[in-house]
């Protein structure tokens, strides 16, 4: 049976449920090793392009980061076991993304990926960050859900997907899983809260003020990200436009 | 301790979790393992059956809610990255367990409702002492109250059942072998990764003490109310129909009355802590008997 057949709640009960996401991720995950396949080759780089790529990874990790923090911290204000359930495999999918960027500044000759994290983390990502856990620590649900699942979930499908275009091969398959993640992600962050608006129209205005509050940051990080990786003007451009109307297209604002 | 957290890493995780040990089940058993017939047919086994389960998915809850909660106090990287390994462990034991009840005839609507029906309150305070060193972010504490002694009742607990149920309930022996492995390496963390920092904070020893003790009491008062108070082994007794002769840390739990059972599992917990303790430079505290 498609699970698209089911009724709302055994839908839920299926896709919030670890067996979901044991199968899901078995399927792009099997044989790879830290989020590439094996046979995925290094090509050579100059020095500039490894240092902006350095970069572009450290304020990666802030954002998985981030996120790593803000799904733990969401698990314990999700009204339900289902929440609960779901978010510990994105707790996990977070943890993971950590890793994965960690191991390829290792591969990069980065001796010490947390100090480097440290030193060249974006200042607007970790007002982000800062700012998330703030919501999350003040117990407020759909703010967090949004800020986390949706707003930082979209930024990060939109760069990462873009990034891959243009990767190096180990990079782009990185990149390509962790993308696979994400969409799961933001579709945990849209049915959550689509259910919630529908039956509380006072959330939308809540979750619009959230946004307001959050784009500002959002976008310069995207301007700083799309800097280091050499990217036109024009590219940042689309690129914040294409976050703009991922969040739009959920139709939970406005 | 960047080597033996690699050890922690979640491509770990992946490849012998997941990928390993738990490849080809279904909610932790094989697929068409059931529940053995007696535990839907007669009342008393039946009720008893769900009273044990609702134990487990109480002391899960807990478990999700504290490694979930240490995350964010986690002083490292890299222990971050293992307790969301351990956090999504936790979560799946939820699931299986609470599939288990459904598996036992429980509806889903009267979840929540079984659950505070049969939840063992002295299993509540017990849970209750370790969130709270985990809602003040204590992160020492929180890992020796979650990794060693959480875990390492856990596993001693999930041994005990496995060894009881490996012969006449292989589905549910099956959902409990998983865990069991699973909790081996939530208690490996943290006796490798604690010590260090109690040997960094001795100051810390005093409270992580008294956690224990505390701790150790509402654990032996949980076990006294689950065997003193469990009608299963009168019922069998009754129904003329043998327990299985399990071997549990030399004993033949087949002929043992419900005390003697308790005794076992308190005093082999018990001397697991202290051994534990003793590893991260903690002296272990005896606690009262209930």
């Amino acid at each position: 049976m498609d699970i698209h057949d089911l009724d709302p709640e055994t839908f839920l009960e299926e896709v919030h449920s670890f067996e979901f996401w044991f199968q899901a991720v078995e399927g792009y995950l099997s044989g790879t090793t830290w989020g590439h396949r094996p046979d995925a080759v290094e090509t050579p780089m100059s020095e500039p392009d490894r240092d902006r790529l350095i970069t572009v990874l450290c304020n990666y990790c802030v954002g998985e980061a981030a996120a790593l923090e803000g799904a733990s911290g969401l698990i314990a204000i999700a009204p339900n076991r289902l929440a609960k359930v779901f978010l510990s495999t994105q707790v996990a999918d977070e943890g993971r993304h950590l890793e994965v960027f960690y191991h390829r500044m290792r591969d990069l000759g980065v001796g010490d990926p947390e100090r480097e994290v440290e030193r060249r983390a974006s200042p607007s990502l970790q007002t982000f960050r800062r700012r998330l856990l703030e919501l999350v620590a003040s117990r407020d649900w759909e703010a967090a859900i949004f800020a986390q699942n949706v707003i930082l979930e979209s930024l990060e499908f939109a760069v990462f997907q873009d990034h891959a275009r243009t990767a190096d091969p180990v990079t782009a398959d990185v990149l390509r899983g962790v993308v696979k993640d994400e969409r799961r992600h933001i579709g945990f962050g849209e049915n959550e809260l689509g259910r919630r608006v529908a039956t509380a129209p006072h959330i939308r205005a809540r979750i619009g003020q959230i946004k307001n509050e959050l784009d500002h940051l959002v976008l310069e990080a995207l301007e700083e990200t799309t800097r280091h990786l050499g990217m036109p003007r024009t590219d940042h451009e689309r690129l914040g436009r294409a976050y703009l109307e991922s969040v739009e297209r959920l139709g939970l604002v406005g | 301790m960047a080597d033996f957290l690699s050890a922690y890493s979640i491509q770990n995780w992946l490849e012998s979790c997941p990928q390993g040990y738990l490849d080809g089940t279904v909610f932790g058993h094989g697929p068409g393992e059931q529940e053995i017939a007696i535990l839907q047919t007669n009342e008393v086994l039946h009720e008893e059956a769900i009273r044990t389960t609702v134990q487990l998915v109480v002391g899960e809850r807990c478990a999700l809610a504290a490694s979930s909660g240490l995350i964010n106090s986690a002083p490292d990287e890299a222990s971050k990255r293992f307790l969301a390994t351990q956090t999504l462990d936790e979560a799946r034991h939820v699931e299986i367990f609470t599939h288990r009840l459904y598996d036992l005839g429980v509806r889903k609507d009267d979840l929540e409702s079984t659950i505070k029906e049969y939840a063992n309150e002295n299993l509540v305070k017990f849970a209750g002492v370790l969130l709270e060193k985990v809602d003040r972010k204590d992160f020492v504490a929180g890992v020796v109250g979650q990794n060693i002694v959480f875990e390492g009742m856990a596993f001693s607990v999930f041994e005990m059942m496995f060894a009881m149920n490996q012969d006449v309930n292989p589905k549910f022996a099956h959902t409990l072998a998983g865990t069991i492995a699973d909790e081996r390496r939530h208690v490996g963390f943290g006796e490798n990764r604690i010590g260090s920092l109690i040997k960094e904070n001795p100051d810390r020893r005093h409270d992580v003490e008294k956690m224990q003790k505390d701790m150790s009491y509402f654990m032996l008062a949980t076990f006294a109310d689950a065997f003193r108070n469990n009608a299963s082994v009168a019922e069998l007794e009754r129904l003329g129909q043998e327990r299985a002769h399990a071997r549990f840390h030399g004993s033949d739990l087949g002929v043992l009355d419900p005390e003697e059972m308790e005794y076992l599992l308190a005093t082999t917990v018990l001397k697991e802590f202290k051994t534990r303790l003793a590893r991260i430079g903690i002296e272990y505290q005896t606690p009262a008997r209930p």
